[in-house]
């Protein structure tokens, strides 16, 4: 077990560096330049402007620059941004956003997930399964960016059910609506997957075998076809898990919550290269450490693919 | 030659199925019996009903799309399709146990065989966690699987196939039942581990006089070890004799092209015979005997009804109106 988790991480190290390196020159290829944005229309003087320039490394070579970043980020000493604000305290600020919107929106997702595509698969091709196929099915081919706009635009604006953005209503009030928007889109596969699941699992040779035995239908759905119906949706759940993330950018910066998402959003836009790499390292540690949670978990539900 | 008391009595049972394009009939009044101590063999070629009649009787088939038309299989004396489905669990599963083909798929992968063997005692004999597990492991010592006590809490998938068929016979003699229904446990198996496995299965049949019955396409399975053989053909007996009998004068016209197209040293060489044209599709089962077309005696008499099985000699019974009224002429 020790040496399975130290290998991942091992394995993590190289991969960590390419994703850094290739988000750094994504941000690094854009166009326009950083500072002159963040003044917007007012003039700046050139010496206030070359000063800027040198404490953020922006005249440096793109390999120099990337490498200061990741320096900074190894070390710790996260700076400051280009408006001023102290990186370390924007975190320590913003993470818990992030993670209450993620922990909120996830708890929604599975849940409805899981007790949908259980339903469905229980009662196959009954009313709650034709409806859930063609629901998701609609679900699943409007884009997020459309569903969060839709979703401001009628519980926030017209119906004025739930505030349309911002935190100023404390959490869980101000957090749902973005948190139920992540959560329907990410449901559809969720539910399809565990319905399906399902219904494999009910058609596999040892539910034979369990008739045979003269077991009642209930034992053998929970002791046999849950189980191994649930091994496919466990993996869903972890990529779902470490994927919040990209959900949150959309989200908290429709809804102005300000998170990391959001954060991330902002620095994209100003080309802080920096910064958008501190937060992909943070997405990568996280995406790290649930795979390896997910696979720890997948050890322990499949005898299978334990001893990996 | 076997006088054991009647453990199970199909009846004239007949199982249709409910499909897209009209319903078919895959098992169309069968009857047969089955001995205490007695191996009976179900021989015939993949759809001829052979697993579904068991299926159907043990109520594991899917209904729907089966169904269950007419018939009745009576476990000593107690008709078990007629019985509500919580007493007939108590019987199948318990007196009437089952082993199947494919032993990776028929057994759960994330259980240890010890847990799935141990339900039984769990469910049947509300035995304690401790005490089942135990039972487990003696009944995999009983099949002959090495180190018993520690591969208890092994998995399927960590067993070899031969290996993996004695867990399963494990499971279903684990409470000792009167009738064992084996669906081709040993197709699966090469042939030294299959003949092992049947070995296993007579041995543990002798041992608590239980009645056998072997459901296989394989003549040499049935030669081996059945007492008596039932043939069947679309969903029909065609012929029911003891295994000797059978294969020595063969009545009906399609076990005499099956002993036929066997191979054997004789034929050393030559082309290997066999019976020309293919098993008729369900949808499509020529009208009167369903063999006729294929069959090399037919006439046109057999176009017109389906052949009763009738007794030609003492415990011989075939479904040929060639040969029964040819052997009915003799007999008399």
């Amino acid at each position: 077990m020790t040496r399975f988790v130290l290998r991942r991480v091992l394995a993590a190290i190289p991969i960590g560096l390419i994703v850094t390196l290739g988000v750094f020159a994504l941000v690094f290829a854009m166009p326009g330049d950083p500072l002159r944005e963040l003044a917007g229309d007012k003039p700046i003087p050139a010496a206030v402007l070359a000063a800027k320039r040198a404490q953020f490394h922006l005249d440096d070579p793109f390999i120099v620059q990337y490498l200061l970043s990741m320096k900074d980020i190894l070390t710790g000493h996260f700076g400051s941004t280009f408006a001023g604000a102290d990186i370390a305290d924007q975190l320590r600020l913003r993470i818990p956003v992030t993670l209450k919107l993620a922990t909120l929106s996830l708890a929604l997702q599975w849940i409805a997930g899981l007790l949908f595509g259980l339903y469905a698969g229980f009662r196959r091709n009954g009313v709650i399964d034709r409806m859930l196929l063609l629901s998701t099915l609609v679900v699943l081919a409007v884009p997020g960016l459309v569903l969060y706009f839709a979703g401001q635009y009628v519980f926030g604006v017209q119906l004025k059910w739930l505030p349309v953005s911002g935190v100023a209503d404390g959490y869980p009030i101000s957090y749902l609506l973005p948190a139920v928007c992540i959560a329907i889109t990410g449901f559809a596969g969720m539910a399809r997957l565990t319905r399906t699941s399902i219904v494999d699992t009910a058609n596999a040779d040892f539910v034979k075998t369990g008739r045979a035995k003269g077991l009642g239908e209930q034992r053998i759905l929970w002791r046999h076809v849950l189980p191994n119906a649930l091994l496919p949706v466990v993996t869903l759940m972890g990529i779902d898990f470490a994927g919040i993330f990209a959900g949150a950018v959309l989200a908290e910066s429709i809804f102005n919550l300000p998170g990391l998402g959001q954060f991330m959003f902002q620095a994209i836009k100003l080309k802080e290269g920096g910064v958008v790499v501190l937060l992909s390292t943070l997405a990568f540690l996280m995406f790290i450490l649930i795979n390896l949670l997910v696979d720890i978990v997948y050890g322990a539900i499949d005898p299978r693919v334990r001893n990996v | 030659m076997t006088t054991g008391e009647v453990l199970l009595k199909v009846d004239n049972l007949s199982v249709e199925f409910d499909t897209p394009h009209g319903s078919v009939r895959a098992v169309d009044g069968v009857s047969w019996q089955v001995r205490a101590g007695e191996t009976l063999a179900i021989l015939g070629e993949s759809g001829s009903g052979k697993s579904v009649s068991t299926q159907a009787l043990t109520g594991i088939l899917e209904m729907p799309p089966g169904r269950i038309v007419s018939g009745s299989a009576e476990y000593r004396g107690v008709d078990l399709i007629a019985m509500p489905v919580k007493e007939r669990r108590k019987i199948v599963g318990d007196r009437i146990t089952m082993v199947f083909q494919d032993s990776l798929s028929a057994l759960n992968p994330v259980q240890s065989v010890g847990t799935q063997i141990a339900e039984c005692y769990r469910v049947h004999r509300g035995l304690s966690k401790q005490d089942a597990m135990k039972r487990a492991a003696e009944m995999l010592d009983q099949v002959r699987i090495p180190a018993a006590a520690k591969r208890v809490r092994d998995y399927p998938h960590e067993f070899s196939g031969g290996m993996r068929q004695r867990v399963m016979l494990a499971m279903a003699l684990a409470l000792d039942p009167d009738v064992l229904i084996a669906d081709e446990p040993t197709t699966a198996l090469d042939v030294t581990v299959q003949a092992q496995i049947l070995e296993l299965i007579e041995e543990l049949q002798a041992e608590r006089d239980m009645g056998v019955v072997l459901i296989t396409h394989d003549l040499g399975v049935v030669a081996d070890v059945a007492d008596n053989v039932v043939v069947m053909y679309a969903g029909h007996v065609v012929e029911r004799a003891a295994t000797a009998e059978a294969l020595d004068y063969p009545v009906h016209p399609y076990t005499e092209g099956l002993l036929g197209s066997m191979p054997s040293a004789e034929l050393k060489g030559q082309e290997l015979p066999t019976i020309p044209g293919t098993p008729p599709s369900l949808r499509a089962i020529p009208s009167g005997c369903a063999f006729r077309t294929r069959c090399p005696h037919a006439i046109d008499d057999c176009a017109l009804e389906v052949p009763k099985l009738l007794t030609v000699a003492p415990g011989r019974d075939a479904a040929c109106i060639r040969r029964t009224t040819i052997s009915a002429k003799e007999a008399v």
